[in-house]
């Protein structure tokens, strides 16, 4: 049933060596994996990996594609077992603690990539590079706001932000949610709760408690949560979450991905990668609505999916040139242009439609400019923060005492940068 | 059960007596092949010592030593590895976590363990009558035991689905309509009855095979003797089926609350079962070592987890031993 | 079914006691039926909001509607049922197979000859039954990424011999052999012996043939215990390679959009094989159901 296909393509490549005796016949194999998440990026990884094994005869590509919830299980498992494929795809803010387990190697000496750091977005760049050396680059920046409704909500009269500076208040905000419920919307906002315990809890709950006026972790040096994550702002944002799921406005139970588009829920608090999905169903019924001001000011997630190439990878050289074929403006474009994300070189993103001033997503493009969106913890001890602080979020929207709950996040992180002697880059 | 116990007879026999021990019971070998005969026993050992040693006893000792270590899973270069004196265990004793993982797996085995030997022991009973269709029955209460516990947990956590889920009608109907739908894996107080019951159902059929065992070998004059003293059905069940049993009724008391320690299929499937009640409310403790020790790469402080688990089966086992005292002699 | 405990002896009574037995036979068979019924029928329901909307009534037991074997040609097609099941016959038949040799052969060794250690051997054996997996699997994860392989490679993790050869060894098994062997007439192994046969083809084609009840007890058992396990693949099996049906199945579970009718072809079909295998050998479970009992 099974062949290990390294060993067989390793042994068919050694033959053919020997056979055509210096034939090109060889091909270098380049693995790489990428996660597949709730949106379309599948088919386009598919047919990138294609169109880049056509364009040229050395290097193979091989694409995995593995389910996101275990994703950094998988990554961890694999590094454990020294088999990280060339290339790996990751989220973003995983990349500081890629680099200090050396993980992935940095990315600045590859001639191929040497342009695309000069053309990356300043966000991108700013999330793929740890202790001054750029160790991952993203096709894409992801974008986070609230896709609306409009005729539900301007049935139940509520008004509609058009730009950043027109953002809801979150008094605005949360009378649009009592509006809602009362015209019979049935859970007014969805916010993703069936996408289950992972990143998106971090990604998309972080903003809000930022808006608050928390954070995660203490960003000035990054040695302590205490006082950041579960202060009096973090406490509110949380308690503000956890009463939306008590007065019925959220279902945190949702197993459905469709409660926005059948019109049981008029907001959806999510990103990008809804765009084509929503705009399929709703047509011109969809409205891109900025980040509301829960408390000073409003608050985005920033940063994505990205590349890196692993240390265990046999032929950088070549996983860099492949790197370089998805960096280009086509391939970036024909993925943006279904996933909805910032397209993540400046060059692509002056060439997108749907980025145009104007343009359908132009709201995701102005929060980034306007400085709304802000990267999650550049810091070694991200995935023990984003673990802690996605159980605390699953525990809260389930009822658990939100200050406990909080307070038992920040003991976990805080542990962990103890237990790593404060992550100490030489 | 009592044949399979009196088979350990022989064992006590063999290393209690000198005779037997020295040598002098293997007269048959002939002495021109002493030399090669006395290499043959480890060529038959040695495999099995070898894995044993290797994959349990190693392991073992690893365990222990790695718990007093800030171990990671991918060693770091940076900072290396550290004896850390008692630091996990304190940690351990410090963290909630810790102490709602002990909780399930007790409120678990409270619960569980005499439901479901009470349950078994009625099943085996029923079975055991002279009853057209008892074969059947028996196979039928057997063949949750023969699903794959992986699979169980999933066709259930479908069943218990909220609202109008199959589990909620039929508490409605059994209920009167007394008791609403429950959101039975995301409520925390439901979550772990629902496992429970989920369990019961899975492994009740296995205790109600040993039982049975049980039940058939009590002899049968035992109870033609009651009956010419004029005892009654209750009284033959009270005064002989139930002191016959005593052994058997240990054994299946002692396993299953040993495997209620182990629990984790269920509780694994049904954390990744979507959005699930706050993970303290189910998460045991062979759930937590693994999360600790492989998701968050915490091998020492896993370590620490497998040790405490063990002295609890440990202590479990010390106290069967010292209940079956008087029939056993290992 | 021999032993008859309790039976009352009026005719009347009898009666009403066969009646409230039966009563509660159909009851009991209820509840450890429906879970397997409702699996099984919606795994043939092609249509998935008929599958959800059917679980409110008795409908959820009733194939109707889209009655269809669609949900099994998309597992087929869209996860690696077939790769799993291979996976769990091949990892699960050669420990069982390796492992009733290595532990007769090591309990052979105890019951039948007298050698220094042997007594401490025992002993130790004997203790390191009460060792669960659960206490030594992280430890044993740290101590197999270390060991080498044939193939010049270090670390076993996502493989097959992961998944078998620690599990071959098993004291519980061990004790199970001894205690038969010890109890197993010595008259034709010593007539052998006499003859000049070998230790290993006394033990070979006299005692291994003798012991078949043994062998299938420690069989099904280590047939159970690893065909169930999700904790060791969990920890050291990552994509669908080698994974076995138990991790096989949490994975296609937990995937987005997840399709409860192909989840319930996923679980019909991880199911049928041992349901069958045990209705075919009924006798041996129970028998090893029995032996168990000596546990502890």
């Amino acid at each position: 049933m099974h062949v290990n296909k390294n060993w067989f393509v390793k042994v068919v490549g050694f033959v053919g060596l020997g056979v055509a005796s210096g034939a090109a016949l060889a091909e270098t194999p380049v693995s790489m994996w990428v996660h597949s998440g709730p949106g379309p990026e599948r088919e386009v990884y598919a047919a990138a990996v294609k169109s880049f094994n056509d364009s040229q005869k050395d290097i193979k590509l091989e694409l995995v594609a593995l389910p996101e919830g275990s994703y950094s299980d998988q990554i961890n498992a694999a590094a454990l077992a020294r088999k990280l494929p060339c290339i790996l795809d990751f989220d973003g803010p995983n990349v500081y603690n890629y680099a200090w387990t050396k993980k992935i190697i940095p990315l600045d000496d590859f001639a191929e990539l040497k342009p695309i750091k000069a053309d990356l977005l300043p966000s991108l760049l700013r999330q793929g590079t740890f202790n001054k050396k750029l160790y991952s680059v993203g096709q894409y920046d992801s974008g986070l706001a609230i896709w609306g409704n409009k005729k539900l909500l301007t049935k139940a009269g509520i008004r509609i932000p058009a730009k950043v500076s027109e953002a809801w208040t979150f008094a605005e905000f949360e009378d649009a949610l009592k509006k809602l419920k009362a015209a019979g919307v049935a859970y007014p906002l969805d916010m993703k709760f069936n996408y289950g315990f992972g990143e998106w809890f971090t990604y998309g709950f972080s903003p809000i408690v930022q808006s608050f006026g928390g954070d995660l972790i203490n960003r000035n040096g990054f040695k302590t949560a205490q006082g950041a994550i579960n202060g009096p702002e973090a406490v509110r944002a949380m308690t503000t979450l956890q009463n939306w799921t008590k007065n019925g406005y959220v279902n945190a139970s949702t197993h459905d991905d469709g409660d926005f588009v059948k019109g049981t829920a008029a907001l959806s608090y999510v990103g990008h990668w809804t765009y084509s999905d929503y705009k399929k169903a709703l047509g011109n019924d969809l409205v891109l609505i900025p980040m509301p001001k829960f408390g000073k000011k409003a608050v985005t997630g920033a940063g994505s999916w990205n590349f890196g190439i692993t240390a265990d990878c046999k032929d950088p050289r070549a996983a860099a040139k492949v790197i370089g074929h998805l960096m280009s403006s086509a391939q970036i474009l024909q993925l943006t242009d279904v996933n909805g994300a910032i397209p993540g070189t400046m060059t692509a993103l002056k060439a997108s439609k749907n980025y145009a001033a104007g343009g359908p997503l132009a709201i995701y493009a102005e929060q980034a400019t306007e400085h709304v969106s802000l990267v999650r913890p550049e810091t070694p001890a991200y995935p023990a923060i984003t673990s802690a602080f996605a159980e605390a979020v699953k525990n809260i929207v389930a009822g658990s005492d939100v200050k406990k709950e909080l307070d038992k996040a920040a003991k976990k992180i805080d542990q962990n940068i103890e237990d790593n002697n404060g992550y100490p880059v030489k | 059960m009592h044949k399979a116990l009196k088979t350990s007879e022989p064992y006590r026999i063999m290393t209690s007596n000198p005779a037997l021990t020295s040598g002098a019971s293997a007269p048959s070998i002939p002495s021109s092949a002493k030399r090669k005969g006395r290499l043959t026993p480890w060529f038959f050992a040695a495999p099995g010592l070898t894995l044993l040693l290797l994959f349990l006893v190693l392991p073992f000792l690893l365990a222990l030593v790695l718990s007093f270590t800030d171990q990671r899973l991918v060693t770091n270069e940076e900072i290396g590895t550290h004896f850390v004196g008692l630091r996990n265990y304190i940690r351990l004793f410090d963290d909630d976590s810790f102490w709602a993982a002990l909780r399930n797996n007790f409120f678990f085995v409270v619960i569980v363990t005499p439901i479901q030997s009470a349950l078994a022991l009625l099943l085996a009973l029923l079975v055991n009558q002279k009853l057209a269709g008892a074969r059947i029955f028996r196979t039928i209460y057997f063949m949750p035991v023969a699903t794959t516990m992986a699979v169980v947990a999933v066709v259930w956590s479908l069943l218990y689905a909220p609202d109008q889920g199959v589990i909620n009608r039929l508490v409605g109907v059994l209920s009167f309509g007394m008791v609403g739908p429950q959101d039975w894996l995301r409520n925390p107080t439901l979550v772990m009855p629902a496992v429970m019951l989920l369990s019961i159902w899975q492994g009740v059929g296995f205790q109600m095979l040993v039982f049975l065992a049980g039940l058939q070998s009590i002899p049968l004059d035992l109870y033609e003797a009651a009956k010419l003293d004029g005892a009654t059905a209750r009284q033959q069940f009270l005064y002989v089926t139930l002191p016959m049993l005593k052994n058997t009724t240990i054994f299946v008391l002692i396993t299953t609350t040993i495997y209620a320690f182990q629990l984790f299929t269920q509780v694994q499937i049904i954390a990744n079962s979507g959005t699930p009640a706050p993970v303290d409310s189910f998460r045991t403790m062979v759930m937590l070592m693994v999360q600790e020790g492989f998701s968050n790469g915490k091998i020492g402080y896993a370590s620490a987890i497998s040790v405490v688990f063990f002295l609890i089966v440990l202590a479990i086992s010390l106290v069967q031993r010292l209940l079956l005292k008087e029939e056993r002699a290992v | 079914m021999s032993a008859v405990p309790f039976q009352p002896s009026l005719g009347r009574s009898k009666m009403i006691a066969r009646v409230l037995q039966y009563a509660l036979h159909i009851a009991l068979v209820l509840f450890f039926l429906f879970p397997l019924v409702f699996m099984f029928v919606s795994a043939f329901k092609g249509d998935e909001l008929q599958l959800l909307k059917d679980m409110g009534s008795m409908m959820a037991f009733v194939p109707h509607g889209d009655v269809s074997g669609k949900n099994f040609a998309s597992v087929f097609s869209s996860s690696s049922f077939r790769q799993a099941f291979f996976n769990s016959t091949f990892t699960v038949s050669i420990t069982v197979i390796l492992g009733i040799l290595v532990n007769s052969m090591l309990a052979y060794a105890l019951a039948r000859f007298r050698f220094r250690g042997r007594t401490l051997i025992l002993t130790a054996i004997i203790a390191l039954i009460i060792i669960p997996f659960e206490a030594i699997a992280v430890p044993l994860l740290m101590l197999v990424n270390e060991l080498p392989w044939f193939s010049g490679t270090r670390g076993w993790l996502d493989s097959y011999q992961v998944q078998i050869i620690p599990f071959v060894a098993h004291a519980f098994s061990i004790y199970l052999f001894y205690q038969f062997f010890i109890a197993l007439p010595k008259d034709l192994e010593e007539a052998a012996m006499m003859d000049g046969a070998s230790r290993l083809r006394i033990y070979w084609s006299i005692v291994m043939p003798l012991s078949k009840p043994v062998i299938a007890t420690v069989a099904v058992l280590q047939f159970l215990s690893r065909w169930g396990d999700l904790l060791w693949p969990v920890m050291v099996v990552r994509g669908d390679n080698y994974a076995t049906l138990p991790l096989a199945m949490q994975t296609f579970f937990g995937q987005y959009p997840r399709h409860w009718g192909e989840v319930m072809a996923f679980a019909a079909m991880a199911t049928l094989p041992t349901l069958s295998l045990f209705i075919v050998f009924q006798r041996w479970f129970v028998r090893s159901a029995i032996s168990s009992g000596v546990k502890g």
